[in-house]
């Protein structure tokens, strides 16, 4: 076909419409990790919609320019102000600082992830291809946790750039803060996985999309509500240990864990829950793989 | 060989068996199965592409067991689904190309394909439009085109005339015989109208509550079951009588008599005999099959 020239396709089109023709496949299948990964790109190109209406490009657009405001603003300020080092933003404070966009971002994105194919009945279309059930639930979820390093990573190298540029010495600025990336990355990788996967696992229980969103948000926000009235006004032993069923805080603790924070007096639940940071980062990873193993669970059994 | 074999093939559900012992086993061509709504066609259709499993017994399609083989299966695999699969959103270029690759195809034979995939089913500017704007008739194409698109070796096409006017039928059911006979694809479609099996496939499987009725070829049972209408002015009696005569087996309904000739219908004796009783002819015409037509002559040959 692509030898032949376009005019004498076009000639023959017209000719005889259907008789132009089915051709037989010679080439290659790359099978099962060609149609994951097929999956994940489709599935990350929805989550920011797109290839699809400018409709469904708003939200996340709008969710992940409000989380880069900090970092602009740093950037801003540090222009404006040459002298000194000026951190307006730390690092180990951005996510509590962005809490309510990150539920509100997974709320509105993990359903066009993974709710949708339930919801169009394209999901038939998948499991009748070379990939697995469990292929296709992992591929969603890599794709929503990608999806989340958009609202999570992006901006904290924004901000780091920012407080670099703030310095009038950038190359030192790297150098005595370059220790600071890992945590960065790592924080962004964590927060990103745990976030991910309480969406997809709650957004996979139900084709309705509105249902899905406040679900998201209810399951973030409602446990951090009780956490922080239970551990600020109770202050028991047993009462703090529920900042461990809130994922917002889960992500706090497991930040100021990965970078050494000094909690003294910062006044977060997980300093006034008298846990150490590392246990926050053991009840992120127990939460994240419990949804995982539900996400798993809900695409074993769901009809297609 | 077989394309398909299936092996004492159940599937019960708690309250109905919708697949009891399938023994069937299916030669490569276009194959019709045929059954009243709830006889058990897509259930048998799922667990050939394994979405669902069996509850006991096996099958084999293209060679590969359905139980342990399925990824492999699903390469070669086409499935045009009854109900609605297409994400409104996309416009089906797109969503087309991206079936492509999750069948494993890559990304550039993907596009290419895609194009000539939906022009063969015939979708034409169209198919750079929204799927959201499409008509049924688009749709049925669309879905073909999907399920074509990666060059299966069999497919599987789940009512595909379902919600078409009568031209788009037409188009539709030449589309399926184009592509059953001239790219030598095996088809395996179910419907519940024997009209479209009569002018479409050359194989028959039909099913009732779950158990095999009926396989053989299409020919072969159209021969047996030819029936022609006589519909005639005034009293049809004294012709029924005279052809009954002539050794034809006759019946009367209304104004009508049926005759089912052993070989070449007698429409000769037919004129004749209207001509000098002085009856007006209204019509003479092979009649249509109806699905009880057939259970009736499989029933009694049950009995028999």
């Amino acid at each position: 076909m692509s030898s032949q020239h376009p005019l004498a396709q076009a000639t023959d089109e017209s000719s005889s419409i259907y008789d132009l023709g089915y051709r037989r496949y010679e080439g290659v299948r790359l099978g099962r990790r060609h149609a994951i990964l097929a999956l994940y790109r489709e599935s990350l190109r929805a989550a920011f919609g797109l290839g699809r209406s400018w409709s469904a490009k708003v939200g996340p657009a709008i969710l992940i320019f409000i989380a880069l405001v900090p970092g602009l603003i740093q950037i801003i300020v540090g222009a404006l102000i040459p002298a000194g080092e000026i951190e307006l933003i730390r690092h180990d404070g951005y996510y509590s600082g962005i809490k309510f966009i990150l539920a509100l971002y997974v709320g509105v994105v993990a359903p066009d992830v993974v709710g949708r194919d339930q919801r169009t009945r394209a999901l038939t279309l998948y499991f009748t291809r070379p990939l697995s059930r469990a292929d296709y639930a992992l591929g969603k979820l890599a794709a929503m946790t990608t999806a989340m390093l958009g609202i999570t990573l992006v901006p904290q190298l924004l901000l780091f750039i920012g407080n670099a540029l703030s310095t009038d010495d950038f190359a030192r600025f790297a150098s005595d803060n370059w220790d600071q990336l890992f945590p960065i990355v790592g924080t962004a990788l964590f927060g990103s996985w745990l976030i991910a996967s309480i969406g997809t696992a709650i957004a996979a229980q139900t084709p309705q999309r509105a249902f899905a969103t406040v679900g998201i948000i209810v399951a973030f926000l409602l446990p951090t509500a009780i956490a922080a009235v239970f551990v600020q006004e109770f202050d028991a032993s047993w009462t703090n240990a529920s900042a461990f069923l809130s994922p917002l805080d889960l992500v706090d603790g497991m930040t100021y864990w990965l970078f050494r924070t000094d909690l003294s007096g910062n006044g977060s639940i997980v300093e006034l829950s008298g846990y150490a940071p590392v246990w926050f980062g053991v009840g992120a990873g127990v939460l994240a793989l419990t949804c995982d193993a539900l996400l798993l669970r809900r695409y074993a059994k769901v009809q297609a | 060989m077989p394309v398909f074999e299936t092996n004492a093939l159940s599937k019960h559900y708690p309250s109905v068996r919708a697949l009891d012992e399938l023994n069937v086993s299916i030669e490569p061509g276009i194959v019709g199965l045929v059954g009243a709504n709830g006889a058990g066609k897509s259930t048998l259709i799922k667990l050939l592409l394994g979405l669902i499993q069996p509850t006991s017994g096996g099958a084999q399609v293209l060679g590969y067991d359905i139980r342990t083989q399925g990824l492999e299966l699903r390469q070669y695999v086409g499935y045009m689904p009854e109900h609605d699969c297409l994400p409104p959103e996309m416009n089906a270029t797109e969503f087309v190309a991206h079936m492509a690759q999750v069948s494993g195809l890559p990304a550039a034979a993907s596009r290419e394909r895609a194009s000539e995939a939906l022009r063969y089913a015939g979708l034409f500017e169209a198919r750079y439009r929204q799927i959201a704007g499409y008509s049924t008739g688009m749709k049925q194409r669309a879905k073909l085109a999907q399920a074509l698109v990666h060059d299966p070796r069999i497919v599987f096409l789940d009512e595909p005339t379902n919600g078409l006017d009568p031209a788009g039928r037409d188009d539709m059911l030449d589309l399926i015989r184009r592509t059953g006979h001239q790219m030598g694809i095996t088809i395996v479609m179910a419907t519940h109208l024997l009209g479209e099996i009569e002018r479409t496939c050359d194989q028959l499987i039909v099913i009732d509550a779950g158990k095999l009725l009926h396989q053989g070829s299409v020919e072969e049972f159209t021969a047996a079951t030819e029936t022609l209408e006589v519909e005639v002015t005034g009293d049809p009696g004294p012709l029924a009588s005279r052809l009954s005569a002539a050794g034809i087996e006759v019946t009367t309904e209304g104004q009508s008599v049926f005759l089912r000739p052993d070989g070449v219908a007698p429409y000769d004796l037919v004129r004749d005999s209207v001509v000098e009783l002085g009856l007006g002819l209204v019509r003479i015409q092979q009649r249509r099959h109806t699905l009880e037509d057939l259970f009736r002559v499989e029933a009694s040959e049950v009995e028999a």
